[in-house]
């Protein structure tokens, strides 16, 4: 597939890495040194030029894409790069991204002249939501409209002895769900019966959300539903963020430095309680309670500051600390520093554009630990020879079938279910696989 | 320098007075065909509209552009020269009741700004024309002098957004979308239909021989005292000469009257009944009636005063007429027990909704004074915490709150030291005045209401008092029907000078 991208930012370097081994892909941006960077390091073609240049787009040779992904940092750059796109290259599909909901809004209602814009925020704020919905979880990600989702734990001390220890087939596990991967050091194991989850691991479970939010409760049986959340910037991010959390329902403090931002994002939201403050001030989290808060999430524009401010608000008793890490170098650092998830904003956007790239048979996909592992929702073709066989059959060849959706409903397989044609199927693979499993079924 | 061009102020209260003799017309038609005296409103219509060309000519030649500034000057002079326009024929043909100057200038205040307070004892000693034309400057001062003449003469168009804000009732929250002239002339669209329907209610009550006092002239005369939220009345016992059924629909009206005209015109016109439905300042508003009614019927019934039907619409009509500052009565509420009495002493101080006829405080400011100090309280506990406030779920700007909380201490200011005023003065002269009777008049006439307690009660007036308080009470009539600031703005320097 040709593959037109345009903006080699943060999320440009992403999609570019994650597709480049498979696809043909052509970088357009306006600083040379950005592009160097990415040509260095992989095979790619780049062309220095303005995106909202029709005649830029056309010299470096749109035309011929397949796939235009315009996901510089600027919204109307991106637009107007969509616009462009969409009247040279007749035939490709056109993925924009934007910083605006509005955008997207008006996306839904047929306004805007591109196949699918994708926003950070709201792609970071429903990361953020699934998260909170399996507090145990790392990372969560959602298939077959919501029926199936993908979740990763981190096996800590006092998580339940009927699954950690003992041989997975001895083991009790919750209905519905299997383990997908069990994540030791540096190794992934696709586990068999004899294999056993310790402590310290880190495993990929498939499941219903039911069988989601079973599996955190075994593995960290101390923790609760998280009702009552607190934000910690109320930028575009954080009042996206907010806004989610509302609408399912959750009580939502927003802190805001800003006083003029605060008092905006108040009048747009009214439920949420909103202070105009640092956020950094001992005496106002104690006054507040924001330690009694089950969750808080730092939203601020500087990473250097989220983590001031989680480190603080876990001296004042916070027990789940969720932080937006803008560099995807944070993110390191803030697991090293203790927080307990860290969303990339630019990392989730890449993750929602790559889906794109994809077989038309594949309608989503998921990456997980840094692009090693991905998770495909594929669905069967006529001709696979997978068809009529039972799942105790199937060799195992680094892939794993953890639920297959058939006539609109989830099922989790058993030893003695076979797939039929037009099943879709949700497989978890190594990256360097995918495309390979992908043709096999 | 001065700031303030007066030559253009002049020259559009000229062009003002000029057009606003004509509504002498009106009783002088009366007059012809009751066989009665004319020639006391032809004087009255030639000297304001003759007195109000030359004005204009004389200040043509140097007149500006009215702006910001001169709307207020305009607004103010216009209200206090239309009083004087009313009471010349007072003056000329009011005989005992009404010739003295300082009466005839307090009866004109009260009927254009709608007070429906009265120097006149007995009503039905005045001629028809007579009380006519009393009930007739009610109607006109109703939704505003200077909103008709916006909605009539295309020269207003330009500044007239601060003449109708000066002189509309209530705070200005985002209410007047559309444009000056458009918004003036429905407001009076509606006024003079809801008046049509209300005449046209009442003399079929009187055809059908429900009412058999309901004459035409009755109707149109009570319509005219009802629907600007008034209050006068042709008759010594005010509504209470009526069969019931003309009372329910009088009360009915004065309701209508203190909603937001706005509002009606969405309801009735665009019909959007949802947004009116939900609309909290109406709300509050048909909440307060309720309560206040449910809170006086009662009353009644334990002491006896009134029972069954009688009592519930004693109650709501007492309750209509005081929460929308009308005054019209169909009781002597002034023989009531001492709660009923606060009862329709707190009412005075409600008022009905911004962009009504009605005078006071209105329900908008409570409203909103009532969010205010929640959201202090809640930031005495969280100095940190934004609450913006809302109503009707956009929210208000500051600067419009700061203005409603210095309205509200400008009001209660005005009304104490009213009251002040009245209670010395009727020290002085002698005038049969407890203390809930001088505070009465005083809210009464800051807020339009009308009718006070005691010998200034509904079936009394203000006859008794002496002349420093019935001029008192001009100044807090003519204060309260512009919303004290609008005329207050006039007695700082920052205004006049540069």
């Amino acid at each position: 597939m040709k593959i037109f991208v345009i903006g080699a930012g943060q999320v440009g370097f992403a999609i570019v890495e994650a597709l480049h081994e498979e696809h043909d892909i052509t970088v357009l941006d306006t600083e040379t040194s950005r592009l160097a960077g990415l040509a260095g390091r992989y095979d790619i073609a780049t062309f220095e030029g303005d995106g909202t240049s029709r005649r830029d787009l056309a010299t470096a040779g749109v035309k011929d894409a397949d796939l235009v992904i315009a996901c510089t940092s600027r919204d109307e750059v991106n637009l107007v790069a969509g616009m462009f796109a969409r009247r040279e290259a007749k035939h490709a599909t056109t993925v924009i991204r934007t910083s605006n909901v509005e955008y997207v809004e008006l996306w839904r209602e047929g306004q805007l002249d591109v196949d699918f814009v994708v926003s950070s925020e709201l792609e970071t704020a429903h990361a953020i939501s699934r998260i909170i919905g399996v507090p145990a979880a790392r990372q969560t990600d959602v298939f077959a409209e919501g029926q199936v989702q993908l979740v990763e734990f981190d096996v800590e001390e006092g998580a339940s002895h009927e699954v950690v220890g003992v041989p997975l087939r001895e083991a009790q596990f919750p209905r519905d769900s299997k383990v997908a991967a069990i994540i030791r050091g540096t190794e992934m194991l696709l586990p068999g019966g004899d294999d056993r989850i310790a402590t310290g691991d880190r495993i990929v479970v498939i499941g219903s959300p039911e069988a989601a939010q079973a599996w955190s409760t075994l593995l960290a049986p101390g923790e609760s539903a998280v009702r009552d959340v607190v934000i910690f910037g109320a930028g575009r991010v954080g009042s996206a963020i907010a806004r989610l959390l509302l609408e399912q329902g959750m009580s939502v403090r927003l802190i805001e430095a800003s006083r003029e931002r605060a008092r905006l994002v108040a009048e747009s939201l009214p439920k949420a309680r909103v202070y105009n403050a640092t956020g950094t001030d001992p005496d106002f989290l104690e006054r507040e309670r924001i330690g009694h808060a089950h969750a808080a999430i730092f939203a601020m524009r500087d990473d250097a500051k989220n983590l001031y401010a989680a480190s603080l608000a876990e001296v004042h008793g916070v027990k789940f600390t969720i932080s937006i890490a803008h560099e995807a170098v944070s993110v390191e650092a803030f697991e090293h520093a203790g927080i307990d998830v860290s969303v990339n904003p630019r990392g989730v956007t890449a993750e929602e554009i790559i889906r794109f790239a994809h077989d038309p048979r594949t309608k989503q996909v998921a990456l997980l630990e840094g692009n090693r592992y991905e998770v495909i929702d594929v669905t069967l073709r006529d001709t696979s020879e997978y068809i009529g066989k039972r799942f105790q059959d199937m060799p195992i060849r680094g892939a794993l079938i953890g639920a297959v959706v058939r006539n609109g409903s989830a099922i989790f397989p058993h030893r003695d279910d076979v797939l039929e044609a037009g099943d879709r199927v949700i497989v978890f693979t190594e990256a360097a696989d995918a495309d390979r499993v992908v043709k096999a079924l | 320098m001065l700031a303030v061009d007066v030559p253009a102020a002049a020259n559009m209260v000229g062009t003002l007075c000029k057009y606003l003799g004509l509504a002498a017309l009106f009783p002088t038609a009366v007059a012809i065909g009751y066989g009665e005296a004319f020639w006391p409103f032809l004087v009255a219509g030639a000297i304001t509209s003759g007195g109000g060309y030359v004005l204009e000519r004389l200040t043509s030649s140097s007149a500006g552009r009215v702006g910001v500034r001169e709307a207020f000057l305009v607004v103010s002079a216009t209200w206090l020269l239309a009083a004087a326009f009313a009471a010349v024929p007072y003056l000329l043909a009011g005989g005992e009741a009404l010739g003295h100057p300082v009466d005839a200038y307090f009866e004109g205040m009260s009927g254009f700004t709608t007070t429906g307070a009265t120097v006149v004892t007995d009503p039905e000693v005045l001629s028809s024309s007579m009380a006519m034309w009393r009930q007739f400057t009610q109607w006109i001062g109703g939704i505003g002098i200077v909103v008709l003449a916006i909605a009539v003469l295309p020269r207003l168009r330009v500044g007239g957004r601060q003449l109708l804000e000066s002189e509309l009732p209530g705070p200005e929250i985002a209410q007047l979308s559309e444009r000056i002239r458009e918004t003036a002339r429905l407001l009076w669209v509606l006024y003079v239909g809801l008046t049509a329907v209300l005449i046209l209610l009442l003399a079929s009550l009187g055809w059908l021989g429900i009412d058999e006092r309901m004459t035409l002239y009755e109707a149109v005369a009570h319509a005219f005292g009802t629907m600007p939220t008034g209050g006068f009345s042709t008759q010594l016992d005010s509504a209470a000469s009526f069969a019931p059924a003309s009372q329910w629909i009088l009360a009915a009206f004065m309701l209508i009257g203190g909603a937001n005209y706005l509002l009606l015109y969405r309801a009735f016109v665009r019909r959007q009944p949802g947004r009116v439905i939900r609309d909290e300042e109406l709300r509050l508003y048909l909440a307060l009636v309720a309560v206040a009614t449910l809170a006086l019927a009662v009353q009644l019934g334990s002491y006896g005063i009134a029972d069954g039907e009688e009592a519930v619409r004693q109650a709501f009509f007492q309750v209509a007429s005081i929460i929308t500052t009308t005054g019209m009565v169909n009781a002597d509420y002034a023989v009531w027990p001492a709660v009923a009495l606060l009862t329709i002493f707190a009412l005075m101080f409600v008022g009905g909704s911004a962009g009504s006829t009605a005078g006071s405080i209105k329900v908008i400011r409570h409203l909103m004074i009532g969010k205010i100090l929640r959201r202090e309280l809640s930031q005495t506990v969280s100095p940190e915490v934004v609450m913006p406030i809302r109503l009707n779920g956009t929210s208000v700007d500051e600067r419009t709150l700061r203005a409603i909380a210095a309205f509200i201490l400008l009001y209660v200011g005005a009304w104490a030291l009213g009251a002040g005023v009245i209670a010395i003065d009727s020290a002085i002269v002698g005038a049969d005045l407890g203390p809930l009777d001088a505070i009465g008049a005083s809210a009464s006439a800051l807020g339009n209401v009308g009718p006070g307690f005691g010998v200034t009660g509904p079936y009394g007036s203000y006859a008794p008092l002496g002349d420093v308080s019935k001029l008192a009470m001009i100044v807090l009539m003519f204060l309260g029907r512009l919303e004290i600031v609008p005329v207050i703005v006039l007695l700082t320097r920052h205004y006049w000078r540069l």
